[in-house]
């Protein structure tokens, strides 16, 4: 008799399964909870898991300049900021790595795929020990608290492996294809934003979404470079809650939640895409 | 051809020059700040290896290192072998196992911030539900700080890693175990192998090269990591989960130690080229056939 069929199994995977279920949603849940209960239900411990009597109060106190909580940050201009960088830098990004993307697997020059290689290496160097130069680089180019000085910061983070996304699913679309739009009198640049990019969209839907999610979440470079509370992002707003000794949490719950939602939004709809990069990028760290 | 090789160098020149710009340049500019003498950011001129001297000699230093260790060594390990557990198990076919590919995904995407925020109040010292639950079913007497105490503080920042870190890892090793030929699997069972020989003598050899592979990944991915311990603990208490990456950054912006910070930062340079040389060695047969295409 197979295992599969007996009883026992199916209780094992679903109980194995509801534990991992509960591991990975617990953490994230309970703090989003948190943001619809009050300061008096989070002061009784244990604190229960659903709020008693919910509130928006958390959100409205972030959102409103004369509470007290809404004076310290100006969390819609936070938001402002997070959007400006993440989409500026998925718009550049997406741009230059379809060029170079294109190049890398269409033509044929000295030191490709070295080149190719070289740029997937860097993209392994990128963490704490570039802090400080990068500090010390920015602010010798004025760009230190700058909007702009981030998006070409991010922008240069992120082209390598977008450029190499774009670059393996253009290698797969039949270079027959271009050729006889290329016969037919079209030149090259006419063939590959009418022939090939069409057929590439969902690769650059999956190098816009990755670039998104890592702009939009990045904190270490943001928290060096930008100074004044005006040009703050969404990540460096949520960290400053470390700072005050508080049990607030419901604040704490309700910016986490809205540094979160673009996430999730991004995720649950552009699943699809998001794992199929996910598979490829893994593979090259 | 000779006008295609100026068209591609033309459309390549953006990317290479980001990366020479932001990524390059930046890392040569701390190996050559590594050897000059800065005194509050004002440098001085050559100072030979003083700089990592002056690291060496920092008591910090040594708990650094230890602390890197168990960051790195302990995360990988723990972060492999809790990924290959879920990863068999996500490799059942089944409608659940189905679902959860999907959902196992969000600690992954979620900003470290947004992680970090989440658990640092589920492990508070006072309200956390994690040290309330454990006082009020009795397992302890009374309610554990778990990110307050330097003896737990780094295997608590460690767990939280797995939490963020062992998804993709077992998502890689489920597509794996999944792709391994079912002829294989059937012909073991037929020979009566029991499910725990058939984990150990068909699916193990056949993932062998993704096991290695995800495991020298998740040694760059958890060296990379900086905001989850640096919100979390900032490298407290009293430098009980400082690591390299938290040490850099405390070094170079709290305490202006630019001498100290960038000998820290081609330490940490060199051990990720270490580990990149190891990924570079492993994947050799992929990386040449990716050249023939």
């Amino acid at each position: 008799m197979n295992e599969t069929s007996r009883p026992w199994y199916w209780i094992g995977l679903s109980l194995i399964g509801c534990v991992i279920a509960i591991y990975v949603l617990f953490p994230v849940f309970w703090l989003f909870l948190a943001s619809f209960k009050t300061q008096a239900e989070l002061a009784k411990l244990p604190v229960a898991f659903w709020p008693e009597s919910p509130t928006l109060e958390a959100y409205t106190a972030l959102f409103s300049p004369t509470h007290q909580k809404g004076q310290l940050l100006d969390w819609p201009g936070l938001i402002g900021n997070s959007f400006f960088v993440a989409v500026t830098s998925t718009i550049l990004v997406v741009f230059f790595g379809t060029l170079a993307g294109y190049a890398f697997a269409r033509l044929s020059f000295p030191g490709r795929d070295l080149i190719l290689g070289g740029l997937l290496i860097s993209r392994m160097f990128q963490g704490a020990a570039l802090l400080l130069p990068t500090y010390r680089l920015m602010n010798m180019l004025g760009l230190q608290d700058s909007l702009i000085g981030l998006v070409l910061l991010y922008s240069a983070f992120g082209l390598p492996f977008a450029t190499w996304i774009i670059a393996s699913s253009l290698r797969e679309i039949p270079r027959e294809l271009e050729e006889s739009a290329m016969m037919d009198g079209a030149t090259r640049l006419q063939s590959m934003v009418m022939v090939v990019l069409p057929l590439a969209t969902p690769a650059l839907i999956t190098a816009a979404m990755w670039h998104f999610v890592g702009a939009w979440s990045e904190f270490a470079f943001a928290s060096i470079l930008l100074e004044s509370n005006e040009n703050k992002t969404v990540t460096i707003g949520l960290a400053s809650f470390v700072e005050l000794f508080t049990l607030e949490f419901q604040y704490v719950g309700a910016a986490a939640t809205i540094v979160a939602l673009p996430i999730m939004l991004v995720f649950f709809f552009g699943q699809r895409y998001f794992t199929r990069g996910l598979l490829a990028g893994a593979v090259k760290g | 051809m000779q006008n295609d090789r100026f068209l591609a160098y033309f459309m390549i020149l953006p990317v290479v020059a980001a990366v020479l710009a932001f990524v390059i340049g930046p890392t040569y500019n701390v190996a050559t700040l590594s050897l000059t003498q800065v005194v509050m950011g004002q440098e001085r001129g050559f100072g030979g290896l003083d700089n990592f001297r002056a690291l060496a000699a920092d008591p910090v230093f040594w708990t650094v290192m230890k602390n890197t260790a168990i960051w790195i060594v302990g995360g990988t390990v723990l972060c492999v072998t809790v990924g290959l557990g879920v990863g068999t198990f996500l490799a059942v076919d089944s409608r659940l196992t189905t679902s959860l590919r999907v959902l196992i995904l969000l600690p992954w995407v979620l900003p470290d911030v947004v992680t970090a925020m989440a658990w640092k109040w589920m492990l508070h010292g006072q309200v956390g539900i994690i040290g309330q639950q454990l006082a009020a079913t009795g397992l302890t007497d009374e309610t554990i700080s778990f990110l307050g105490d330097p003896d737990l503080v780094m295997w608590t920042l460690v767990v939280v890693l797995i939490w963020r870190k062992m998804p993709l890892v077992a998502l890689i090793l489920c597509a794996a175990i999944r792709s391994v030929p079912d002829d294989q699997l059937e012909a073991a069972r037929m020979d009566g192998a029991t499910a725990f020989e058939r984990f150990r003598f068909v699916i193990l050899p056949n993932i062998a090269f993704s096991l290695t592979a995800v495991t020298v990944i998740s040694m760059i991915w958890i060296t990379a990591e900086f905001a989850l311990p640096w919100i979390m603990t900032g490298g407290g208490p009293a430098n009980a989960s400082q690591i390299m990456a938290t040490y850099i950054y405390q070094q170079s912006f709290e305490f202006f130690n630019w001498g100290v910070a960038s000998a820290m930062s081609v330490v940490n340079l060199v051990m990720l080229a270490a580990i990149v040389g190891l990924y570079l060695y492993i994947n050799r047969r992929s990386w040449a056939s990716e050249g023939d295409k």
